[in-house]
């Protein structure tokens, strides 16, 4: 049992981390319609710009996050207009394939300001509290806070703000929207900002998960994709849910699965998201939460 | 037996109705209109009759059951279609276009189109002459090689008509075949559509709002209403039907 | 009234005969001109990008299905070459024909999905693909070495009685990289008619037709599930062979090499060349596969570049090799996605009426 819970706790903690990522992409998906591959070089930027302003600059973290979250909504803003709005209209295929571009760009562009690997110094200490046999470390309690956090406030963003309102009518039907005076073209910008934000916390807390902060982020992001179809690709809820039901699912593989099937291989843990996303796609393509809008056959 | 018996078809979607007991036959050679208002179910009807939506009841194409049947596999039986809004392969040419209606006559599979030579080119000359043919019937020589999308509206109407024509059908559907046409070009196309039964005797159903045109040239029409069949009879009965003049005629005037 | 028999064929016009021909006899001869390892190493790699280009398009580029899968089969198809012709001794013809039809397969597995996904959809589950194939290379030790990847040194490259490891004619002999260069441009160039014959036939027309208006394919008579699954079949099947002589090439094979930047790569070569064209898979082949071993090569010439960190610079080779393909991508569809292949039509008919205009 206590095993169970612990894993339960590592779980949760991974969860959230995918389910922040995916809520990244599923903003985007929702307001322009194609996923945004680049949203994995977000996630890898945010880590880095959190190291350069806490370790480099010598910041507090609260300030050093806080900092990188505004530099990457203002670079996120940047390339939608420079490039993603060029692609209205274009097929998916065209805005996919840009994306990539970006996420290869951004990738490279890291590599090249800073060293492969770098640490964050634990700025949420190392100690850890255990509550009746169940290890509870300082950095999963944090991750699990941030990431509530950050989901709370985009909810409430969503639901009350002026702009959350715009973004949820544009989604519903562009055309309409315009016509109530909403500006789509602003409803891209902030989905993009928004993501950049989200993306700067989900970078943090897998460059903490993993124990350093490295170029290989932005591919451990994409890993938040069967998060994403669990919870139906345009669903901010579905995202957060699939996100945490994703992150127990791959801790409970290496805790129960891995140990009694050695023939699926070492780290088989790592490719269970991606082996519950087929098996979704193929059994209910629109998620859990998804539209049924949302391109089927 | 008739060429075409549609039986007590029905379809809805999520509990509304879109057509209820639809009965009609239609006879080999036979230039037969369904009209009714928009919303009436005229398209569903088409998408019944080639496969698209699976209705209950029953459609027998010279006996034949094709309810359950994939669209592909009626259009190989003989039921070819237009659509209401073009669906051209746009990105191909004209000939290609063509072409692919013949798709169903043809045998070629991957590993003889692969290697050419033999039977996939002795089949490509054979088909292709044959399109040639429909291209000229449908005066279309002109645009023969040039890529879809870039032609007239009413060009591409046309096209579509020969790419149904050349896939060999025993009944042609058409719909709505001068939608957003001007005069003109609408009586083209009743010629065109005349061509095709008088020259190859080929049995259409036609799908039209713009009575004027139907009543012209239909040998039988069928008038739906609220997806129900109000009347089925010649030009001159349908316009003296009071079921007809109240519900349609009554309005448009 | 005249059937315009050339319409039927490949090379339709004097000039589009003359100038393949010419394509042809460069290449040919390239080995007798060229004998530095360099550029024929770039040559052959360009070569089996080719190859694998040429199976992508005919997926991507005729029937509209956007796969992210493609290193996943040209992976396996390395570990085919690995396994059937270096450690089992097998003969070229056979490990080769084994590679496709391991691919082939494997594509036909796979080929259903997109039958139910379309779009995004189809682009993630072939992403999924790729993690998971990389997966089974590092853990099905018996057939891929694991994590130490395994070698395809002794894999068997003789057809006949040309060795193309060391052949020679009267009067030359050809290293082991020019005989190479040879094999991998005989089946980059039989891989171009195979498609190209496709194409012009019914099954490459239903392709189309696919990929342009799916409904309207199926009403007139054109089944989804055969053409979307025979779309994979082919296209897996011609990665895994290009992946097959990649293996070769590079006498090794791990299982990092199968990666998403792999997959990238490859889509980046069909539409830079030009998506649903079969020259543009070959011209975005000979444009961008050996873009990474050039900038290397001529480094020291570009001040900006470094080789190891701390030496000067701004950006590493391969950083900035990485970075030229993600812009090129990007580049090409913002402003010319139709790519190579269609600035070079437009190039030919300015040529043609500059010509009839005097």
């Amino acid at each position: 049992m206590d095993k169970f819970l612990n894993l339960l706790v590592a779980g949760t903690a991974l969860g959230s981390i995918y389910a922040l990522v995916a809520l990244g992409f599923v903003v985007v998906f929702k307001s322009t319609g194609t996923i945004n591959f680049a949203h994995g070089g977000f996630v890898l930027l945010g880590a880095y710009l959190t190291y350069n302003y806490s370790v480099t600059w010598d910041l507090p973290f609260i300030v050093a996050m806080l900092m990188a979250m505004a530099t990457m909504a203002i670079l996120a803003v940047i390339l939608e207009r420079l490039v993603l709005r060029k692609l209205v209209g274009q097929p998916a295929f065209t805005v996919i394939m840009v994306t990539l571009g970006l996420l290869i760009l951004i990738q490279q562009v890291q590599q090249s300001i800073w060293s492969t690997e770098v640490l964050l110094d634990d700025p949420w200490g190392t100690d850890q509290w255990e509550l009746g046999g169940v290890v509870i470390t300082q950095v999963r309690f944090f991750t699990v806070l941030f990431a509530a956090i950050v989901v709370l406030g985009f909810f409430l963003f969503f639901r009350f703000s002026a702009w959350g309102v715009a973004m949820r009518a544009a989604a519903i039907d562009q055309e309409a929207a315009l016509a109530q005076g909403i500006s789509v073209a602003r409803v891209f910008a902030i989905s993009w900002a928004i993501a950049g934000v989200v993306a700067v916390v989900a970078g943090v807390m897998l460059g903490a998960d993993s124990a350093s902060v490295n170029s290989t982020l932005s591919f451990s992001a994409l890993r938040a994709f069967p998060a994403m179809i669990l919870g139906g690709l345009d669903s901010p809820l579905g995202a957060i849910v699939g996100g945490v039901v994703i992150g127990v699912t791959e801790v409970m593989t290496t805790g129960y699965i891995e140990p009694n099937a050695e023939w699926l291989g070492q780290g088989f843990h790592s490719v269970m998201p991606f082996v519950v996303m087929i098996a979704i796609l193929v059994l209910k393509p629109t998620g859990l939460f998804g539209s049924r809008a949302v391109e089927r056959v | 037996m008739s060429l075409l018996e549609v039986r007590e078809i029905s379809l809805s979607f999520g509990g509304v109705r879109a057509i209820s007991d639809v009965t009609f036959d239609v006879e080999a050679g036979e230039l037969f209109a369904v009209i009714g208002p928009n919303g009436a179910g005229k398209t569903s009807i088409f998408n019944c009759l080639n496969g698209v939506y699976e209705p209950r009841g029953s459609i027998k194409l010279e006996g034949l059951e094709l309810t359950g049947l994939p669209p592909s596999k009626i259009a190989s039986l003989g039921i070819a279609r237009t659509f209401q809004n073009l669906a051209l392969f746009s990105n191909l040419d004209v000939i290609s276009n063509l072409m692919l209606g013949r798709h169903h006559l043809m045998k070629t599979g991957f590993i003889a189109g692969a290697l050419w030579v033999g039977r996939a080119k002795r089949e490509e000359i054979v088909h292709r002459r044959r399109c040639e043919e429909i291209v000229e019937l449908l005066e279309l020589t002109p645009y023969r090689r040039q890529p879809i999308g870039t032609l007239p509206y009413g060009i591409q109407k046309r096209i579509e008509l020969g790419r149904a024509l050349a896939m060999d059908p025993k009944v042609l559907l058409l719909d709505e075949p001068v939608a957003g046409m001007n005069l003109e070009e609408t009586e083209g196309m009743a010629r065109y559509i005349l061509d095709i039964r008088d020259e190859l005797g080929v049995a259409m159903v036609l799908v039209e709002h713009d009575m004027h045109f139907v009543m012209d040239l239909a040998d039988r029409l069928l008038v739906l209403e609220f997806g129900q069949v109000i009347a089925v009879g010649t030009p001159e009965q349908i316009a003296n039907d009071p079921n007809v003049i109240r519900a349609y005629l009554g309005e448009a005037s | 009234m005249a059937t315009d028999d050339t319409a039927l064929r490949l090379l339709p016009t004097r000039f589009s005969r003359v100038s393949i021909g010419l394509v042809v006899a460069v290449g040919v001869l390239v080995p007798f001109v060229v004998s530095g390892d360099f550029w024929m190493t770039v040559l052959v790699s360009a070569g089996i990008f080719a190859m694998g280009a040429v199976g992508l398009n005919v997926l991507t580029g005729f029937t509209g299905q956007v796969s992210l899968g493609h290193a996943f089969f040209l992976g396996c198809g390395a570990y085919t070459a690995a396994y059937l012709g270096a450690a089992r001794g097998w003969p070229l013809p056979l490990w080769l024909l084994a590679a496709g039809v391991i691919g082939g397969v494997i594509g036909g597995i796979v080929g259903p999905f997109a039958l139910r996904l379309k779009g995004n959809y189809l682009v993630v589950v072939t992403l999924g693909l790729v993690f998971i194939g990389i997966h089974i290379f590092e853990n099905w030790d018996r057939v891929t070495g694991g994590t130490n990847g395994t070698s395809t040194s002794q894999a068997e490259l003789s057809l006949g009685f040309t060795d193309f490891r060391s052949f020679s004619i009267p009067g030359k002999d050809f290293s082991e990289l020019q005989g190479l260069y040879y094999l991998v441009w005989i089946l980059a160039g039989l891989f171009v008619l195979v498609s190209a014959n496709i194409v012009r036939s019914r099954p490459g027309r239903a392709l189309q037709a696919v990929r342009d208006r799916d409904v309207a394919a199926e009403v007139v008579g054109i089944s989804l599930p055969r053409y979307k699954i025979g779309a994979f079949v082919i296209s897996s099947s011609m990665a895994a062979m290009a992946g097959a002589m990649l293996g070769v090439q590079q006498q090794f094979v791990g299982p990092t090499s199968w990666n998403i930047f792999l997959s990238i790569q490859y889509v980046a070569i069909i539409i830079v060349g030009g998506v649903g064209m079969v020259s543009g898979a070959v011209l975005g082949a000979l444009f961008l596969g050996p873009l990474p071993e050039i900038v290397e090569k001529y480094s020291d010439k570009l001040p900006f570049l470094y080789e190891v960190k701390g030496e000067g610079g701004i950006v590493s080779i391969a950083a900035f090799n990485e970075m030229l393909f993600g812009a090129l991508l990007i580049v090409f569809l913002l402003f010319e996605p139709r790519g190579l292949a269609a600035l070079w039509l437009r190039a030919k008919a300015r040529f043609r009426t500059a010509r009839s205009t005097p």
